[in-house]
């Protein structure tokens, strides 16, 4: 037999789920939608992979194969930042794909995410999804993810095949090359309830062989451990993006 | 208030009744009733530093799975190489007898198969440290190509055609749906639990048998010369060291691979003196072949002005002849025969050792 304090119990319970579930959906109807595109640009023209003839500022002209890298943590932020999106998105070049965030009504002057994955997220063990190793990002003889994958070639390379691989990636002390992106939009991005945005951020990999450090494919062909130039890459990738569009 | 009752006990019911019913449905693939397991601590022993099955939950059914992955060749790009190809249960899961060993295509490792026991109380994994968690650990054995040669897609796909696979992931995950993630955390279910604590020395810890006056002189040399980097009760503290070995053929600098840092040069992992009697040879490349020429090592081959050799080797260690041997017997007291001939770990059928 129940006791009176045991129903008052049950009863304070299902009333609890019962608000939260109310809270839930109303959350959930406040929000918009914000589609993000990645695009990647290189000579002021859009970058076409296997392509040839795109120049860096060191006067080496390369062809890139291969591009992907991994974001997270997108939040819009002006005063108080829109809470982050806490899903891991593998953008690839080779691939169209758009990435949909949900964000809070309010206006907004910053676009704001991770390039690259938490440290956490390196040494938990085997991951699925966008982190599934399954993906060419997760190194195997040395744990850690790829943040920055880029590969090709160049005449100015000295490596086998005149290739360029560029693996940036490291999690742990000084070789963390983890890099926050604050991006400012041109004009302030008013969201209401319900809204459906679009915004378009560009990569341009000019700014990456020249940004902070001069990476020049002579001087760095192959980039494949942690450390120094990874460091070095990882600090040009805040300036190689910005945002485009807003729609 | 006696309405509310009634709604709730309805709601229970019909809860608990749709979980059965979720739990036994059978999708042509068998049915989902795992059985909990916990991970034994011997008695004495530490907890492990990390939790490796905090997310990948320890079941008979994950652990027959990782055992069948463990001694499957068909994981190999030539079908002939497993996971137990080096790492040989009669040799301590290394390669009995090798310094290095056979992958793919006849090719060679260039470092010695390390024994595969006590994995759950280790904080990294390679010579070199350079694997940081136990589940992540066979990506570099499977996509070597001095190894197993295999890309991840090839083998998700072999698996993915075996019925007897996909009935196991069901058995073990709750669904016939193979990827990445479950196959590796099953081999971390399997390699996690061969636990070895069953040696003469464990007998004699625990009061259950005595050592010779032999053994018990070699214990006491141990825990002079030997015991401040082989802690007991694993006989390692999971450091690296340069214990005074010169650089190899192969160019290996160790630690200093995965740090870039040139104070981690010749630095390898210190391996566990457990089952030492099977894991021969010895050192991360099998140059030295027996235990003794390994103590003959630390007494007067250390070359001292090696740069970057460990301040506890700058001393060298002073043994006679006998002291010497009793130290030897006293070490294969380490050896646990009920591990390396345990039924549970071994294979549960004939299996085709290439070496």
């Amino acid at each position: 037999m129940m006791t009176k304090g045991m129903q008052i119990k049950l009863f304070s319970v299902a009333l609890a789920i019962l608000v939260s579930c109310f809270q839930y959906g109303h959350a959930q109807n406040n929000k918009a939608k914000l589609v993000v595109k990645f695009e990647t640009m290189a000579n002021n023209k859009p970058l076409v992979l296997g392509d040839s003839g795109y120049v860096n500022e060191f006067a080496e002209s390369y062809t890139i194969t291969r591009l992907k890298y991994y974001i997270s943590n997108i939040s819009l932020g002006q005063k108080i930042n829109s809470p982050a999106s806490t899903e891991v998105f593998l953008v690839d070049a080779a691939h169209e794909d758009s990435i949909s965030i949900w964000a809070w009504p309010g206006l907004y002057t910053k676009m704001i995410f991770t390039l690259g994955i938490d440290s956490a997220l390196n040494n938990s063990g085997a991951q699925d999804g966008a982190l599934d190793p399954l993906n060419g990002m997760f190194w195997t003889w040395n744990s850690g993810y790829v943040y920055f994958k880029m590969e090709g070639f160049s005449n100015a390379s000295t490596a086998d095949l005149q290739r360029i691989e560029h693996h940036i990636g490291g999690y742990q002390g000084p070789n963390k090359a983890v890099r926050q992106i604050e991006l400012n939009l041109q004009q302030p991005l008013i969201i209401n309830e319900g809204d459906q945005k679009e915004m378009t951020v560009v990569l341009n990999l000019d700014k990456y062989w020249k940004g902070q450090n001069d990476i020049s494919i002579a001087s760095k062909a192959l980039i494949m451990i942690p450390g120094e130039w990874a460091k070095k890459s990882a600090d040009n990738f805040p300036g190689m993006f910005t945002v485009k569009i807003v729609k | 208030m006696l309405k509310l009752k009634v709604i709730l006990s309805l709601f229970l019911f019909a809860a608990a009744f749709l979980f059965i019913i979720a739990a036994a449905k059978d999708d042509g693939f068998g049915f989902y009733n795992p059985t909990l397991l916990q991970l034994e601590i011997p008695k004495g022993w530490p907890k492990p530093a990390i939790n490796y099955f905090a997310k990948n939950k320890l079941t008979e059914q994950g652990f027959q799975l990782g055992k069948k992955l463990f001694y499957d060749s068909r994981l190999s790009r030539d079908k002939e190489v497993s996971c137990a190809s080096c790492h040989q249960p009669f040799g301590a899961f290394a390669t009995f007898d090798h310094d290095l060993s056979h992958g793919v295509n006849n090719s060679f490792t260039s470092r010695n198969a390390p024994a595969l026991m006590n994995l759950a109380w280790m904080t990294s994994f390679h010579w070199d440290g350079g694997i940081n968690h136990l589940e992540v650990q066979p990506l570099s054995p499977l996509t070597a190509t001095n190894e197993m040669g295999q890309t991840l897609d090839s083998v998700l796909l072999m698996l993915k055609a075996d019925t007897v696979y996909l009935r196991m992931f069901k058995a073990a995950f709750g669904e016939a749906n193979i990827n990445s993630q479950r196959m590796l955390r099953a081999i971390a279910q399997f390699t996690g639990s061969l636990i070895s604590a069953g040696s003469k020395y464990d007998r004699v810890m625990n009061g259950l048998d005595t050592f010779s006056n032999f053994e018990k002189n070699g214990y006491r040399h141990f825990k002079n010369n030997c015991a401040s980097c082989h802690k007991e009760p694993l006989f390692t503290d999971n450091s690296f060291r340069n214990n005074g070995l010169p650089l190899n053929r192969f160019n290996d600098a160790g630690r200093q691979k995965i740090t870039g840092l040139s104070s981690d040069s010749l630095k390898f992992k210190v391996p566990s003196l457990r089952n030492v009697q099977l894991s021969f040879p010895y050192m991360h490349d099998g140059r030295i072949f027996s235990v003794p020429q390994v103590i003959d090592h630390y007494i007067s081959k250390i070359n001292i002005h090696q740069p970057g050799l460990d301040s506890v080797l700058r001393k060298p260690i002073i043994l006679t002849k006998l002291q010497k041997n009793e130290l030897t017997y006293f070490l294969y007291t380490l050896t646990d025969t009920a591990f390396t001939k345990s039924k549970r770990f071994g294979p549960d059928g004939p299996v085709f050792f290439k070496h």
